[in-house]
C-alpha cells in the first residue's frame, strides 16, 4: 500500500493526530486504524512516522501518556490531549478550516 | 479502563517501555492481518512494511525524551538556585548588622582594590596609546645616578649620524605668554623639532605638521595648536589654519590642530612650536628631551650599541665645555618613562588596599564561621534528615555568594566613583590617569576579587562547619557549636591571619605618617611668613636687548617698593621649596677631575642681590653678593650654603676657593666669596647636597619675583597684579602663591597616602579587634562552667583573668609575629616614599606590636571579666 496515497502536507500529521484524540484518549494503534477509517486509505502515514509524532508531541506537552489495559487486555501507552494540546487542536482545526474553504471556493469550477 | 490524565508532568517514559510501546503494536498488527488469513510470514512482512524504519523511529523516541528531561533538569536547578538565593536572601536579613558590616568591609576591600589596580593598568600594564608603541624609546645621556636629557648639539648630532631609529625628534617645554591683545596668558608650549609627530605617529585633526623646512634656523616661526587651546581660545574657528598667534609677542602661523583625545606625552600642552635649532657654540644647557621610534628589525641592543658610538664620536669636539667622560648616551622604553617612579607608589597603596580587602575577607569568614558554629544543630539535623554534605555545602556557601555579589556590586559602585575621582583630581599624580577605565582587565580583578572573596568567607566556614562527627554535635547539648575542635581551630587561625595582616598595614601607616610629620618639621631655612612669589617671562619681541629686560626689571622692582606693605622685592631663577632652576656641573681648582670621573653636579640658584636680605639670611663666612658683582666686567664670584661648603671643602673654609662653572676649561675661575645658611629648592625630601648661588644680571627674560610684605598675603598679591599690569597688559603672572603654599602644596602627596593609609589602617584595626574580641567572647562562653568551678574552688579572680587573657593574647602574638616578617619585607617597597625615617624603624615596629598586644588583651579581658563577676553559683546553674 506504500507509495499511493497522498502525500501529507508540513505538519498534517501532528493535527491529526491530535484531531483523532481529541475525540478520547486512545493507544498508538488506535490512532493509526482510526486514521486510516476515517481517510479511507486516503492518506498514506507510515506507523512509524505516527509513533515518531506522537512522542514528539509527548515532549511539547500537547499530549500526556500512561500505560493502560487495553481493550484485548493487554499493556498499551494511552495518549491524551493536554490543556494545552486541546487549545492547540481547536485553534489549528479553526484555521485548516478557513483555509479549505477558501482553497475550495478559488479552486471552483476547475 | 480509561487512563488517567490528572498527572500532567508525568514522568517520561524509558527505552524498554518504547521498545514495548512499539512491540506491542507489530504484535497488533500482525494478529489483524492474520485474521484476516495471512500466514505468519507475510503479516510480519506487511507489519513492518507498513511502519517503516524501526530502529530510525526508536532513536528518535528516546531522543526526544532525552532532550524534554534535560530541560526539566536544567529548570529545577535554576529554580533550586533561586530558591537557594531568596532562603538565603531572608536569612540574612534577619542579621542585618553582620551582612552590612561584611558587604560594606569587603565592598571596600574590593573597590580600593580595583581602582588601584585600574591606575596600574593604565599606567604600567596598558601599551601606550601610541602606533606600535614598543618601538618608542626615550634617549638620553646616562650618567649614573643621573639621566641628563640632551642639548642642542646632541640632538642635531643624534639627528643627523643615527640609522637605527626609523626617526628620532626632541622637544622641550617652555612658558611662553599669550595675548590676545586684551588679556595675557601663559601658555604652557613644547618645542619641537619636525620629526614629532611623525615619530609618535600623530595625525593633525585639522591642517599639517610640521615639515622639515619649518624646522630650519631662519624659517618663519610655525604653530600646531592643541584641540583644548583651539576650543577655548578660538572656538574651534574652523578657519584657524593660516591665522596667526603671538606667543612671547613673536607672531606664529598656525599650520593645524592637534586631535582632541591628546596622548600622554602631549597632555597639558596649549600650542606646538617649531623648534628651529641650529648648531650651537658649546655643548650645553641640556634642556631636550630626545625621543626614537626604533626601525623595524632592528634589535634593541644594535641601537644602543650605536648610541654609544655616536656619543664617542662627538665627545672630543665639546670637550672644552663638557668633560663628563663617564656619561654615555642609552635609551628606555617610552612607556617606563612616562609611568616614572609611580609603579613603587602604586604598588604600596595596591597593597595597602588589597591587605584591607583580605582582612574584610577573614573577619566576614569569622563572623559566618560563627554563624555556622551557631547553627551546627540545626545543620546537623538536617543531614540526619536525609539532606547530603554538599546540599548543606551549597545552602551555606550560598549565603556567602549572596553576601560577595552584594559586596562586588557595592565595591564596583565605590570603583566607578574612585575611578573618576582619580581621573579629576589625582591627574598630577597618576601618570595615564585619562586611560583609567571600569573594564577589561580591570573588570577581570573586580570578578576575581568577588571569586576569591566567595572563596575565603565562603569555602573556609562552610567546610568548617560540616565537618565533624554527626554524632557529636547531635550529642553535644547545643550550647556551643565551636565546641568542636576543628571549628575552634579554624576560628583561632583567622583571627591570627587577620592580625599578620593588619600588622604590616598599621606598619606602613605609621611609616608614612611619620613621613608626612617629619616632612612638615622640615624647615625652609628661613622665615617664610609674608614671602609670596610668581614667575614672569618677558616677551622676547618686546624685550629683545639686554637693556630692555633690565630697564623693565629695575622699573617693576622700584613701582612695588612703592606699595605700602610690600617691604622688599628680589628675583631668582629659583624659588623654595622645589623649583630649583638649574643642575649644573664644575670642576674643583683643588680636586681636578681625573679620565673616568665624573663632574661634581649640584643645583646652582641665580638671585639678585637683594634676595639674601629678604629671606633674612646672614653670612656664615665671608661675605653675601653685591650689587659690583652683577656688573658685566665683575670677575665671576659665587656664594654657597653651608652644605656645599662641608661637601666639597670639610673641615676648612670654602672662602677663596676656585672652580670653573659647567667645566669650562679656558673660562676665567669662579671663586667663592661667602657661605650662607642651607635653604631647600630641590623639594623637602631631598638630601642637602649643596647649593651655590650665582648673581643675577639683569638680561634673564624669566624670573621668578620674590617679594615679603608686612600685610596680608591677598593683598599683596592683588598689589603685585596691579604693578604688573600697569606696566605691561601683556606680561601674564606665572603659579602665584605664598611659600607657605608652595610648601603645602608639594606636600599633597605624601598627606594623602598618608591619609589613605591611614583610613584603611583604622579599618584593618578594627576589624582585627573586634575580630579577637568576638572569638574570645565565644571561648569565655564555653568555658564559663569551668570559671565558675575556678572560682568557687577558690581561685582568684585575677588569675582566672590572665589565663584567659593569655590564651587570646598568645594567638594574636603569633599572629603579630608573622606580621612584622612580613612587614619587613613589604615596607621595602615603600622604601622610595619615606623620608625622615627608616623602613626598618625599630621603634614603629616595636610600637605597632606592643600596641596591638595592649588592644588584642583587652579585647580578651572584657568578655572574661563578665564571666568572672557573675556569681558562680549563677553561672553553674545554667547548666
Amino acid at each position: 500500500m506504500a507509495g499511493d496515497g497522498l502525500t501529507l502536507l508540513q505538519g498534517t500529521l501532528d493535527l491529526m493526530i491530535l484531531g483523532v484524540l481529541a475525540r478520547g484518549p486512545s493507544h498508538g494503534y488506535g490512532i493509526a486504524e482510526q486514521v486510516r477509517e476515517t481517510t479511507t486509505g486516503e492518506l498514506n502515514v507510515q506507523d512509524g512516522a505516527l509513533y515518531q509524532a506522537l512522542h514528539r508531541l509527548e515532549r511539547q506537552g500537547l499530549v500526556d501518556a500512561e500505560w493502560g489495559a487495553s481493550d484485548n487486555n493487554r499493556r498499551a501507552r494511552y495518549y491524551s490531549l493536554t490543556p494545552k494540546g486541546r487549545r492547540r487542536v481547536r485553534d489549528q482545526a479553526a484555521e485548516w478550516h478557513r483555509y479549505a474553504r477558501a482553497i475550495a471556493t478559488l479552486l471552483k469550477g476547475v | 479502563m480509561r487512563p488517567s490524565s490528572r498527572d500532567s508532568h508525568r514522568r517520561s517514559p524509558t527505552p524498554a517501555e518504547i521498545d514495548e510501546e512499539l512491540r506491542a503494536h507489530l504484535d497488533r498488527r500482525m494478529e489483524a492481518l492474520k485474521a484476516q488469513g495471512f500466514t505468519e510470514e507475510a503479516a510480519r512482512r506487511t507489519a513492518l512494511d507498513q511502519f517503516g524504519d524501526v530502529e530510525a523511529t526508536r532513536q528518535y523516541c528516546v531522543a526526544q525524551h532525552q532532550r524534554k528531561e534535560q530541560r526539566m533538569r536544567r529548570q529545577q536547578l535554576l529554580s533550586g538556585l533561586g530558591q537557594d538565593v531568596s532562603v538565603s536572601v531572608r536569612a540574612l536579613c534577619r542579621v542585618p548588622l553582620l551582612a552590612l558590616t561584611i558587604v560594606a568591609t569587603v565592598g571596600v576591600g574590593i573597590g580600593a582594590t580595583t581602582v588601584m589596580f585600574a591606575a596600574a593598568d593604565a599606567a604600567i600594564f596598558r601599551p601606550l596609546p601610541y602606533q606600535n608603541p614598543g618601538e618608542l624609546f626615550r634617549i638620553f645621556t646616562d650618567s649614573p645616578p643621573y639621566r641628563w636629557r640632551f642639548s642642542v648639539a646632541d640632538y642635531l648630532a643624534l639627528d643627523q649620524q643615527q640609522t637605527a631609529f626609523s626617526r628620532v625628534a626632541g622637544y622641550t617645554d617652555r612658558a611662553m605668554a599669550y595675548s590676545d591683545g586684551r588679556t595675557a596668558e601663559r601658555l604652557r608650549v613644547r618645542l619641537v623639532s619636525a620629526g614629532y609627530f611623525d615619530v609618535l605617529r600623530i595625525q593633525p585633526l585639522t591642517g599639517r605638521t610640521f615639515a622639515p623646512e619649518d624646522d630650519r634656523g631662519g624659517a618663519s616661526p610655525t604653530a600646531v595648536l592643541s584641540y583644548e587651546f583651539w576650543k577655548q581660545r578660538f572656538g574651534l574657528d574652523p578657519s584657524i589654519v593660516g591665522k596667526v598667534v603671538r606667543l612671547d609677542g613673536t607672531p606664529y602661523t598656525v599650520l593645524g590642530v592637534m586631535p582632541a583625545d591628546p596622548g600622554p606625552l602631549e597632555r597639558g600642552v596649549d600650542a606646538f612650536v617649531a623648534a628651529r635649532w641650529t648648531t650651537p657654540q658649546r655643548r650645553g644647557p641640556f634642556l631636550i628631551t630626545a625621543l626614537g621610534r626604533l626601525a623595524p628589525g632592528t634589535p634593541r641592543a644594535a641601537a644602543e650599541a650605536q648610541l654609544r658610538e655616536i656619543d664617542r664620536r662627538i665627545f672630543p669636539l665639546w670637550q672644552s665645555s663638557y668633560q663628563d667622560k663617564r656619561a654615555t648616551w642609552g635609551m628606555l622604553d617610552l612607556k617606563r618613562q612616562i609611568a616614572g617612579d609611580f609603579p613603587g607608589t602604586v604598588a604600596v597603596v595596591a597593597a595597602v588596599v588589597a591587605f584591607v580587602w583580605l582582612i574584610a575577607c577573614v573577619n566576614a569568614s569569622t563572623l559566618l564561621l560563627a554563624r555556622i558554629a551557631g547553627r551546627r544543630r540545626e545543620l546537623a539535623m538536617r543531614t540526619a534528615l536525609g539532606a547530603s554534605r554538599a546540599r548543606v555545602l551549597r545552602h551555606l556557601l550560598m549565603e556567602s555568594a549572596v553576601l560577595a555579589m552584594a559586596a562586588s556590586a557595592f565595591g564596583a559602585g565605590l570603583a566607578w566613583i574612585g575611578i573618576r575621582l582619580v581621573r579629576t583630581l589625582a591627574v598630577d599624580y597618576v601618570p595615564r590617569a585619562a586611560e583609567m577605565t571600569l573594564g577589561g582587565r580591570t573588570l577581570g580583578v573586580l570578578l576575581i576579587g568577588t571569586a576569591l572573596s566567595v572563596a575565603v568567607f565562603g569555602l573556609i566556614p562552610a567546610l568548617a562547619g560540616t565537618r565533624g562527627s554527626l554524632d557529636d554535635t547531635l550529642r553535644d547539648s547545643g550550647r556551643s557549636a565551636t565546641h568542636s575542635r576543628r571549628g575552634r581551630h579554624v576560628g583561632a587561625a583567622l583571627v591570627a591571619a587577620q592580625f599578620a595582616v593588619a600588622t604590616p598595614m598599621l606598619i606602613l601607616t605609621l611609616l608614612l605618617t611619620t613621613t608626612l610629620h617629619r616632612l612638615e618639621r622640615v624647615t625652609l631655612g628661613f622665615d617664610t611668613q609674608g614671602v609670596l612669589t610668581a614667575g614672569i617671562t618677558l616677551p622676547s619681541a618686546s624685550y629683545g636687548t639686554s637693556g630692555q629686560a633690565i630697564a623693565f626689571w629695575t622699573e617693576l622692582r622700584k613701582r612695588l617698593l612703592e606699595v605700602p606693605g610690600i617691604v622688599a622685592v628680589a628675583f631668582a631663577d629659583s624659588r623654595p621649596p622645589d623649583d630649583a632652576g638649574n643642575q649644573n656641573n664644575f670642576e674643583l681648582q683643588d680636586a681636578p677631575v681625573t679620565a673616568g670621573q665624573s663632574q661634581p653636579v649640584t643645583t646652582w640658584v641665580a638671585v639678585t642681590p637683594e634676595y639674601f636680605p629678604l629671606i633674612g639670611a646672614h653670612p656664615i663666612e665671608g661675605r653675601l653678593l653685591e650689587d659690583r658683582d652683577t656688573e658685566d666686567d665683575a670677575s665671576p664670584v659665587i656664594v654657597v650654603d653651608a652644605a656645599w661648603a662641608k661637601r666639597f671643602f670639610p673641615g676648612q673654609s670654602a672662602i677663596g676657593k676656585h672652580l670653573h662653572d659647567g667645566g669650562c676649561s679656558r673660562c676665567p675661575w669662579t671663586t667663592v666669596v661667602g657661605v650662607v645658611p642651607v635653604v631647600k629648592y630641590d623639594g623637602l625630601s631631598a638630601p642637602d647636597q649643596g647649593i651655590v648661588y650665582s648673581p643675577m644680571g639683569g638680561a634673564e627674560r624669566s624670573r621668578f619675583l620674590i617679594v615679603r610684605s608686612s600685610g596680608n598675603d591677598a593683598a599683596a598679591l592683588q598689589a603685585v597684579r596691579g604693578v604688573l599690569r600697569g606696566l605691561n597688559p601683556g606680561i601674564p603672572l606665572a603659579n602665584p602663591g605664598t611659600i607657605d603654599e608652595l610648601v603645602s602644596d608639594s606636600l599633597q602627596r605624601p598627606a594623602g597616602l598618608s591619609a589613605l593609609a591611614s583610613g584603611f589602617g583604622v579599618v584593618a584595626l578594627i576589624l582585627s579587634i573586634v575580630g579577637i574580641y568576638s572569638l574570645m567572647a565565644n571561648h569565655v562562653h564555653q568555658h564559663r562552667k569551668e570559671i565558675g568551678i575556678r572560682i568557687a574552688l577558690g581561685g582568684r579572680p585575677a588569675g582566672v583573668l590572665g589565663l584567659f587573657v593569655a590564651r587570646g593574647t598568645w594567638l594574636v602574638g603569633v599572629g603579630v609575629a608573622l606580621g612584622v616578617i612580613a612587614a619587613l619585607n613589604v615596607s621595602r617597597l615603600a622604601k622610595a616614599l619615606l623620608f625622615g625615617v627608616s623602613a626598618t624603624d625599630p621603634a614603629t615596629y616595636g610600637g605597632v606590636a606592643a600596641a596591638l598586644l595592649v588592644l588584642a588583651a583587652i579585647a580578651c579581658a572584657i568578655p572574661a571579666l563578665k564571666v568572672i563577676r557573675t556569681s558562680p553559683a549563677v553561672v553553674l546553674r545554667q547548666e
